[in-house]
């Protein structure tokens, strides 16, 4: 009886996996294998593969790697705050979850483009405006444009551990002789290590296999593997079995990082 | 007293930003090797003054001195106070061994010597073979002794205690109470422990301090405090009290609600208004009426606790409260003339 009622409660998130993830998947990955291994061989002869490859690879590690410094000090901050406090900063960080991509780089180049007014501004200020205009186009420009809407994805992730953690532990190494420096590291971060790695695999997955904000901001002229996917889809005369290599291989890496970060997670919650 | 006091508190005053709460004007010194126990209702800043010795808040105004160094604008670090808090804060990810040499990691104590002090602390509170464990694998009370153990394994300046009892069941408590009692005497440690219980202020302290709207009321030992407490909030904070209001009709003679009382000769004239306290187990149950002091008594409550009974009796136009062996039908009671002490007027 309980093993039914809990069939029926699963039953309508299976269905939309089954139709929107695992159909799909298993339709691009029969594409993918029509000629056995060939479209994968096809994908690695491009001539842009493992230029898009690393470029992506830099992407997601500094794009992740600032995301998550930034969040966990944001929500260290904010973990201190009274909950009113706290509730109302939340919701304004979390404002970029909801922009679509297409308006995150809009905004990224009215601020920090070629004309940008903050390009503009550190122009006046003695920097050489001509290298900040250009520094949005590189992967590194990307990784800060994206860290705009991945860094919410961290302080939401980790803010609930931070809030949750026995603070008279930071006071009681404080007060066995520990400086607040060995406090940090041999009391706190040891506890959210795993909740902070499971939140940098969670922004690196999601910023490897986005493209929106990426083809909005630098069109198909910057090599990361969703631009290069763009590319073979939109070509004329697509060789569509190698379009669908490449997915499954873009979709494998990022299942790849979300497995990983469910691992840290796991390692917490048993620690808990 | 040879040299200077362990913890000295001149004139100290808090107050908390933006309110009204906080301490002051606290003077208290507590000598090596002495318990005080700090007992008060909840937010008469008993926590405030334990967070000030420890260097966790800073005073408003006055001095701290611990060991005779004025430790005012120190750290809490440099302060060098073991602290045991009331969720013990152990680090959950740690040893228990490794939690109590804590403190001696961070002062780069060899990690050989580390060990065997850590080992010696966990023997002394009798957790000697649990140091491979998590702490979460193991009792509230152990827990709690492993906090104590990792506060004194550095040898620092004061103990300080904040209701280190209060999480834990009661017969565990009971037996706590004596360990913490056996293990800071055996150290010799200047030790402050919070708490509202009476209880355990007055069988654990050498002296007890009371607080009241931060500021200590009174600072004695648990007999004084019990005996002669300064005045009605001490008396009815710690133990059980009947407050009688009257006034003085001789100078061994007071009219109060309950009838005329026979109380200790004192110089005052008639009509002044006094505030006199009977302790309940003072009071004794008396089969018929007769004698100086006897009151005809109507049971209210009347509760039984197996040894004892703690009971409410309506006694002319006031009450009384009893406790009693006793465990017939009570009728009249006798309150013995030197029961009858007189306390600041109301």
């Amino acid at each position: 009886m309980r093993l039914r009622r809990e069939l029926l409660l699963a039953a309508p998130a299976a269905l939309l996996l089954a139709g929107f993830f695992l159909l799909p998947v298993a339709a691009v990955a029969v594409d993918a294998l029509r000629e056995g291994t060939l479209a994968f061989t096809r994908v690695f002869a491009l001539p842009a593969f493992w230029p898009s490859l690393a470029g992506s690879l830099l992407l997601t590690l500094v794009a992740a790697s600032v995301s998550t410094l930034i969040g966990v000090a944001v929500a260290l901050h904010l973990s201190r705050l009274p909950e009113r406090q706290r509730t109302l900063l939340s919701f304004v960080i979390a404002l970029p979850l909801t922009f679509s991509g297409l308006i995150v780089a809009y905004g990224f180049i009215l601020g920090y483009g070629r004309a940008g007014f903050v390009t503009q501004l550190l122009g006046l200020a003695g920097f050489d405006a001509a290298v900040i205009g250009k520094a949005l186009f590189t992967p590194v420009g990307l990784a800060f444009a994206s860290s705009y809407y991945l860094i919410p994805r961290v302080v939401m992730g980790i803010l609930p551990v931070l809030v949750n953690f026995d603070r008279a532990q930071m006071a009681a190494a404080e007060s066995l002789g520990a400086t607040p420096s060995q406090a940090f590291r041999q009391v706190m971060l040891p506890q959210v290590a795993a909740p902070v790695g499971a939140a940098f695999c969670l922004v690196a997955a999601v910023v490897f296999g986005a493209y929106g904000t990426a083809l909005a901001l630098v069109g198909t002229q910057l090599h990361i593997l969703p631009l290069q996917l763009y590319s073979l889809i939109s070509e004329t005369g697509t060789d569509f079995p190698a379009a669908a290599a490449l997915a499954l291989l873009i979709a494998a890496v990022c299942s790849t990082i979300m497995t990983t970060g469910e691992w840290f997670g796991s390692r917490h919650e048993r620690h808990l | 007293m040879n040299g200077p006091p362990a913890v000295r508190l001149q004139d100290v005053s808090f107050r908390y930003p933006g309110g009204a709460a906080g301490v002051f004007d606290i003077g208290l010194e507590i000598a090596p090797g002495e318990l005080v126990v700090c007992i008060g209702p909840s937010g008469c800043g008993k926590t405030t003054l334990l967070r000030l010795i420890a260097g966790f808040l800073r005073v408003d105004a006055g001095r701290v001195e611990l060991g005779g160094r004025d430790v005012t604008a120190a750290t809490v670090r440099s302060r060098e106070c073991g602290v045991v808090f009331q969720s013990y804060a152990l680090f959950p990810h740690m040893s228990v061994r490794a939690n109590v040499a804590y403190p001696l990691r961070v002062r780069k104590v060899e990690v050989g010597a580390r060990e065997r002090r850590a080992e010696a602390m966990l023997e002394l509170v009798d957790l000697a073979g649990f140091g491979d464990r998590l702490p979460g694998e193991l009792s509230g009370g152990q827990q709690q002794r492993v906090a104590l153990a990792r506060a004194l394994v550095f040898e620092p300046r004061a103990l300080l205690l904040d209701e280190p009892l209060s999480a834990l069941d009661a017969a565990t408590r009971l037996t706590m109470r004596d360990e913490i009692r056996r293990i800071q005497k055996r150290q010799n440690i200047a030790s402050l422990l919070i708490t509202h219980d009476q209880d355990e202020a007055l069988s654990l302290a050498d002296r007890v301090a009371v607080l009241r709207d931060g500021r200590l009321v009174q600072v004695a030992t648990p007999q004084e405090i019990y005996d002669h407490p300064a005045d009605a909030f001490v008396a009815n904070f710690v133990g059980r009290a009947n407050l009688i209001d009257g006034e003085v009709v001789a100078g061994d003679a007071v009219d109060t609600p309950i009838g005329r009382l026979a109380v200790p000769a004192r110089s005052q004239p008639p009509g002044t208004r006094v505030r006199l306290l009977v302790r309940p187990e003072r009071i004794l149950p008396q089969p018929a009426a007769g004698g100086e002091n006897v009151f005809a008594a109507a049971v209210v409550h009347d509760r039984f606790f197996g040894a004892n009974r703690e009971i409410e009796l309506a006694v002319g136009r006031g009450s009384l409260k009893v406790e009693t062996t006793v465990r017939g039908e009570i009728t009249h009671v006798h309150v013995p003339r030197d029961a009858v002490q007189f306390l600041s007027p109301p």
